[in-house]
């Protein structure tokens, strides 16, 4: 009953207006913050402001390097392929992507099992990213922000503008470690790739009653 | 005449306040899949039948008419359809208490109506009012009613009850809806839906695809694609945040 009370409450206030005064304090109120954090710290605003310049231009990069060899036409498909391979392994923090989709079922297995999962994993990866960047037919690739998350990753928002029809909006997770950018999950309008797997690996291995071989056995084929 | 619209109306609305109040308590928390999924055992049988149903008869289609229409065609169809969803957009915008969407909304269903050409181009969208999809599910989740169980619809596809409740909600109060039943053109209504289904299926072709080729539990995987796009609706319309996966516990010892 307390909520349908609320729910009036609510509307009630969205007529009287307070509502929007809140949602305009909603939207600047990332602004507003760092407008304090920059008068109490300026130093530490500026360090954050060139690291999320440099995620997004580690994004940028990637992106100008698969359109350069996804549309020259002097490659083979084999030679795309191999290219395209090389720069996902460069950019993809395998391990860390590897360990979360396995969730909580990682404790479990044994060091041999760890060590196979991972490898079947990263070519899985591969696989699965090269397929889906193979798609690629030459619309258009924006970035267009990015901003911290947590203590070392940084999530870059870009968009795909395809000529006609809507934008798909497209944000990386990347993981800064050891100086290097490292891409940990792609989230297409809104799904995340590294969640969705983490999902399906762990209905497999529950549905197989526990056992990661289970989920090994799949990687395999 | 009124009555006769307002009656089922209401009737759906005390339902759906209702349900929702009882959502509310019983939305289920699981680390791995945070979706309450009670009947997955008749919920996978259903996915089943869904998607032997679409890869015999709607997907072609879809193909087929991606093949016989231009990119351009589609475009104009997808803008047509979403811009006679707009009462419904406006109206769940207002009772998301959102009046800054409510008025996006509906200069874009003005400018699109007129200088659109009954709404075939999607002008407002240029001008920076961008299309932003509402429904009562996305309404019913601000007003902070949880998902509640997940259920794989026969024919319909994925949804929770919250978002079940919420559609049968948009679809009694739409009015153009009970405008086309009134003046007896219900077969209008039909052709839209249709079409809506059509271009539905149209435009995601590639994420079907890539989902039922890139999953080993292909149901598992809808199930949290589903919830996660609908977690990014919902918080694009102000509600509760997007969950974000912590790879803290993830990092090297």
């Amino acid at each position: 009953m307390t909520i349908l009370l609320k729910h009036k409450a609510v509307i009630v206030a969205g007529v009287l207006s307070v509502i929007p005064v809140q949602s305009v304090m909603a939207m600047n109120g990332g602004v507003v913050l760092d407008n304090q954090n920059s008068l109490e710290n300026g130093y530490t605003l500026v360090a954050a402001d060139e690291k999320n310049k440099l995620a997004q231009d580690f994004i940028q990069n990637i992106g100008a390097q698969a359109v350069s060899f996804l549309g020259n036409d002097n490659l083979s498909e084999e030679q795309k392929t191999s290219q395209f391979r090389a720069l996902l392994n460069d950019s993809f923090d395998m391990r860390t992507i590897g360990r979360f989709a396995m969730g909580r079922h990682w404790r479990g297995a044994s060091k041999e099992q760890r060590s196979e999962y991972l490898d079947l994993f990263n070519d899985m990866v591969i696989d699965v990213y090269a397929g889906r960047f193979s798609e690629y037919k030459g619309q258009g690739f924006e970035v267009v922000s990015s901003r911290a998350d947590g203590k070392k990753d940084f999530l870059v928002s870009s968009y795909i503008v395809p000529g006609n029809g809507s934008k798909i909006k497209l944000d990386w997770r990347l993981r800064h470690k050891e100086g290097q950018y490292k891409i940990i999950d792609i989230i297409i309008e809104g799904v995340s790739m590294s969640l969705t797997q983490r999902s399906d690996f762990s209905s497999v291995i529950q549905r197989g009653g526990g056992n990661v071989d289970v989920l090994l056995d799949h990687l395999r084929k | 005449m009124n009555r006769q619209i307002n009656r089922p109306f209401l009737s759906l609305l005390f339902f759906t306040a209702l349900t929702a109040m009882l959502l509310t308590s019983c939305s289920g928390t699981n680390t791995d899949s945070p979706i309450y999924d009670p009947f997955e055992k008749y919920n996978r049988h259903s996915l089943k039948m869904n998607d032997a149903l679409d890869k015999a008869v709607l997907l072609p289609i879809a193909k087929g008419y991606r093949a016989v229409t231009p990119e351009a065609g589609r475009m104009v169809i997808r803008n047509f359809l979403r811009n006679l969803n707009s009462p419904v957009i406006i109206g769940n915008e207002l009772l998301q208490g959102d009046l800054k969407g409510a008025h996006d909304a509906s200069i874009r269903m003005v400018v699109n109506t007129l200088a659109g050409f009954g709404g075939i181009l999607d002008l407002a969208s240029d001008g920076g009012f961008e299309y932003q999809p509402e429904d009562f599910g996305q309404t019913l989740a601000t007003w902070g009613v949880g998902d509640g169980l997940y259920i794989m619809i026969p024919l319909l596809g994925p949804s929770t009850l919250r978002d079940t409740a919420g559609r049968f909600v948009d679809s009694y109060a739409d009015p153009l809806r009970t405008y086309l039943f009134n003046i007896e053109e219900g077969h209008l209504q039909y052709s839209r839906t249709g079409m809506e289904v059509l271009s539905g299926r149209e435009e995601l072709i590639e994420v079907i695809d890539d989902l039922r080729k890139n999953s080993f539990d292909y149901y598992a995987a809808v199930r949290s694609a589903y919830y996660q796009r609908r977690q990014a609706q919902i918080h694009e319309s102000g509600g509760e945040m997007m969950e974000i996966p912590d790879y803290d516990e993830f990092e090297d010892e």
